[in-house]
């Protein structure tokens, strides 16, 4: 039993290193693999081998942390799904129903087209602080319709507040954008990881981290929730408490995400079910969720070098993806209970 | 040398034989495939866009412009004077009623996305209803699908041609052909001295990039491709284009951008702070502390040209452009 | 404690208590105390505040007045886990569109138990297993949640009941759904379990086999106390609106009620 799970945690962990591999040594311009070598065991134990510094700055500032941001991206994003199809129970859930996606939008098209750009206040900035913004409007709505932990009303409110915003966004590109200011938001609206240095990787990771060890520590506690709140509670689980901060903290991590990188769909709804149409419902199994967030890195290295020389969002090739492959898993499934 | 300073003479001299051709009104002039009709020579004219604007101030028809709109940068020094006495509908675009509150009876356009079928200030039809006649620059509609791609897509590459037929054409409808005469062979001569700087330069192995702006600093850059007002500029002076993407303005990753390792890196200026990589400081700074494009040639060596985003567009600017650009790589030394 | 007094203190108990829901009353006034190892049933017409007392004596809706005791200490004031481990209630439906098995479902019991130093452990699994074999659902064990008869969930809901080890157990109309055989079987098991057990149940004659009775009207209590004296015919005219007589079967000398329309 035990070095069951210890053979699954090794497998998933070496598959998520030859993931961030694949990861670094890939993208818009072709790099021998000798020299991607050399770049990493230069940095990593100062091997001192002579490399163009470019090369080098590409392989280790442009491209790894690209990859290690992708990962932590995939392992957030699949984590808040987790945790709010466990919590709403309904398979629908994804990190962006509280509105946190739509909430995020408006910040970063408010900030590039009143041109706060000069305040030095970034896209991500704006996003992070519209995404929750949206979250508390839809907690206020959520317990303004009526005390108890109803999910439908959760749902509902998100949806209200996720319609809101999006069409605040809508309005105010229409309103006031040029041609060449729309590009610019919907490229980085759809989710696009060129703008990643270092300090992102510090923010992303931790934070991923955060959310996936919190999962952890709650794991029976989601489980409890199988039959319903009321279920739960005479399970022994603090419902009330329980809800609001896995909820926040799903919040927190998936508006730290979408302002890193912008709104990757999809990952979130789809990479759960998927998981637990392969593995059942045991929130212990989530590990594998996390390790699949390198699912995500296998994205990225595709929208970079689909069309040479041009940059598809992530968010476009996640969906053209993700939606084949789930297709796949259910059809696969059939006949099975 | 000499076959060019021949040409030079033959064109001045054939253009003075025409000197002294007067319009015939009522004039029809064929814009952008919609003719449109000049009972007289327009007393009051309104702008959208910079550059139709300054083409005016240079023909001297200051005086017949009623309303300006849609500014980049501050107006040419050599023209403050005559552009205070013009009032300013709006920095950006105008709304309809404005433009047409000013009783215009030319309207002057810079973009066709300004005034074409998606037009955002309104449709040629719209304004052909009101009886008036809208001029497109046709360097942004001539061999370009404007409803393609974001900017608008050329067809074909930018031919500079465009921008003499421009002057000629305005020169034509306000009656002062001897002027448009003039400030052509002007133009002209400006490209043919940027030349000359260069010649007997060897410039094969030299490679420049156009790097606009960015939506956000870090992000992928807008860099100018092939076929566009910026590659022109690269072709007349033989230095080659290190993007090429066919689109006017693409997004290509640094890290394509750093392998391609240009001689020289031109970067815009402009008055707009709409992101931060507007102010070309940010983007000098970005180039010198980013840890890839700091160990770019042109970034080591600081052969950095910044030169202003008007002389990206197609218009009077472009030439005083190329000539900075020339005498940067004629020199080696990029001069502020 | 002595003997006397584990005697005297009552596992679960309330004083006065009411609810209100949506605006209405829903119970009134309420005054129980369960005596340790016993079984009383909770009948009364439909709406007449079952399952909100049950809920509120678990713990699960907060009263609106009054007070209620779990193994004599307030339960207002005790953490969720403590109270788990004492007290277990099975809904009347409760469903999920998990592909959890019957294993798992029923080993959910065990959650208050565990913790970070005390995970599930053999001797978690055995008691488990026991809660499965109490209900007759060995069998059921590896089976898919989606796969189970409406009886079969019902059996899996009170076995992961009995697997948290309560004191006292708390059943919503349990044999609703169950065929006749596990009808019978699944009360001759829970009264001769030594846990305190409440059951509301809709079969007055299943109620004569308790221990205790308590009749709900309209969200008052009308009468506790043992079934043959609670359940006279002028109970039955006045709550519950039928007719009814005893009858003594011959066979073994049991009395059963024999109903007729008013």
């Amino acid at each position: 039993m035990i070095s069951r799970l210890s053979t699954c945690i090794g497998l998933a962990v070496a598959a998520l290193l030859a993931a961030l591999l694949a990861g670094t040594a890939i993208g818009e311009t072709g790099l021998a693999p000798r020299v991607v070598g050399q770049v990493l065991a230069n940095q990593l134990w100062q091997a001192g081998y002579p490399v163009d510094p470019i090369d080098a700055g590409i392989i280790w500032n442009y491209r790894l942390t690209r990859t290690l941001v992708a990962a932590a991206c995939g392992t957030g994003l699949a984590t808040c799904g987790v945790i709010l199809q466990a919590l709403l129970r309904n398979p629908l859930a994804e990190p962006y129903l509280l509105g946190l996606s739509a909430g995020a939008s408006t910040g970063a098209v408010l900030v590039g087209l009143l041109g706060l750009g000069s305040l030095a206040l970034s896209m991500s900035a704006g996003a992070f602080i519209g995404a929750l913004a949206a979250f508390a409007l839809v907690l206020v709505l959520a317990r303004a319709a009526g005390p108890g932990s109803n999910n439908a009303q959760v749902i509902l409110a998100g949806i209200a507040g996720s319609q809101l915003f999006n069409a605040l966004t809508a309005f105010l590109i229409t309103k006031s954008a040029t041609a060449e200011q729309a590009r610019g938001i919907l490229f980085w609206l759809l989710g696009n990881l060129s703008g990643v240095r270092w300090p992102a990787v510090w923010l992303a990771v931790p934070v991923a981290l955060f959310g996936l060890l919190m999962c952890l520590w709650h794991r029976r506690a989601l489980d409890a929730f199988t039959f319903g709140a009321d279920s739960a509670a005479s399970l022994g689980i603090p419902v009330r408490r329980t809800q609001l901060l896995l909820i926040s903290c799903a919040a927190l991590v998936t508006a730290v995400m979408v302002s890193i990188v912008g709104a990757i769909g999809f990952v979130g709804l789809v990479i759960p079910h998927a998981l637990r149409l392969l593995l059942g419902p045991g929130h212990s199994r989530l590990l594998p969720a996390s390790a699949l967030g390198g699912a995500l890195i296998a994205a990225d290295i595709l929208s970079r070098t689909l069309i040479s020389g041009q940059v598809i969002p992530v968010g476009v090739v996640t969906a053209l993806l993700g939606a084949p492959v789930f297709a796949l898993i259910l059809v696969s499934r059939r006949g099975r209970p | 040398m000499l076959p060019r300073f021949a040409t030079l003479l033959a064109g001045l001299s054939f253009s003075g034989l025409a000197q002294a051709a007067a319009t015939q009104y009522p004039l029809t002039v064929d814009n952008c495939g919609k003719p449109q009709t000049f009972a007289q020579a327009p007393q009051r004219a309104v702008t959208i866009g910079q550059a139709g604007t300054e083409m005016l101030y240079a023909l001297g028809l200051g005086d017949k412009l009623a309303a300006s709109s849609l500014w980049f940068n501050n107006v040419l020094p050599e023209y403050q004077a005559v552009n205070a006495t013009v009032p300013r509908l709006a920095d950006n675009e105008p709304s309809f009623e404005a433009v047409v509150g000013q009783r215009p009876q030319l309207v002057a356009v810079q973009f066709e996305w300004m005034v074409g079928p998606q037009g955002v200030v309104g449709t040629r039809e719209q304004f052909a209803e009101l009886n008036i006649p809208t001029y497109l620059l046709p360097s942004d509609c001539e061999g370009k699908d404007n409803l393609i791609g974001a900017d608008g897509t050329r067809l074909q590459a930018f031919q500079v041609d465009s921008i003499y037929k421009s002057v000629s054409q305005l020169a034509e409808i306000f009656d002062v052909q001897a002027r448009g005469v003039a400030l052509n062979a002007e133009l002209k001569g400006r490209l043919d001295s940027a030349r000359a700087q260069l010649a007997g330069k060897d410039l094969s192995g030299t490679s420049a990039l156009f790097w606009f702006s960015s939506a956000d600093l870090v992000i992928d850059p807008y860099v100018a491709g092939r076929q566009g007002v910026a590659d022109f500029m690269l072709r007349t002076l033989g230095v080659r284009n290190v993007v090429e993407s066919s689109e006017e303005w693409p997004t290509v990753g640094w890290e394509t951008l750093a392998r391609a390792n240009p001689t020289w890196l031109i970067i815009a200026r402009m008055d707009r702070r709409r992101y931060p990589a507007d102010d070309y400081q940010k983007k000098l700074e970005f180039l010198r502390s980013d840890p890839v494009t700091r160990n770019m040639d042109a970034v080591k060596h600081d052969r950095i040209i910044i030169l202003d985003a008007d002389a990206m567009q197609a218009g009077i600017r472009l030439f005083r452009g190329v000539q900075t650009l020339a005498a940067a790589f004629a020199s080696g030394k990029a001069s502020q | 404690m002595t003997v006397m007094a584990a005697l005297q203190l009552a596992p679960l108990s309330c004083q006065g208590l009411g609810l209100q829901l949506a605006g209405k009353r829903v119970l009134h006034d309420i005054h129980l105390n369960l005596v340790a190892g016993e079984t009383l049933a909770i009948v009364g017409p439909n709406g007449s505040g079952k399952s909100s007392l049950l809920k509120v004596l678990a713990g699960l809706r907060p009263p609106a007045c009054g007070s209620v005791q779990l193994m004599g200490e307030p339960l207002a004031g005790m953490p969720r886990r403590r109270v788990a481990q004492c007290l277990a209630l099975v809904e009347q439906q409760a469903d999920t569109l998990d592909a959890i098995n019957v294993f798992d479902a029923v080993a959910l019991g065990r959650t208050p138990w565990l913790s970070a130093i005390a995970p599930f452990s053999r001797a978690d699994r055995a008691i488990v297993e026991q809660a499965l074999a109490d209900l007759d659902a060995l069998h059921l064990r590896a089976r898919l949640w989606g796969a189970l008869s409406g009886g079969e969930r019902q059996r899996v809901h009170i076995a992961r009941a009995l697997a948290q080890r309560p004191q006292v157990l708390l059943l919503d109309e349990p044999t609703n759904h169950l065929d006749i055989q596990h009808q019978l079987s699944l009360l001759q098991q829970v009264q001769a379990l030594q846990v305190t057990t409440l059951v509301a149940l809709h079969d007055l004659n299943q109620a004569l086999t308790c221990d205790r009775v308590a009749v709900l009207d309209k969200g008052r209590l009308v009468a506790l106390g043992s079934p043959f004296e609670v359940l006279t015919p002028e109970c039955l005219l006045h709550t519950f609106g039928v007719h009814g007589h005893y009858l003594t079967d011959p066979w073994d000398g049991t009395r059963i009620l024999r109903f007729r329309a008013p």
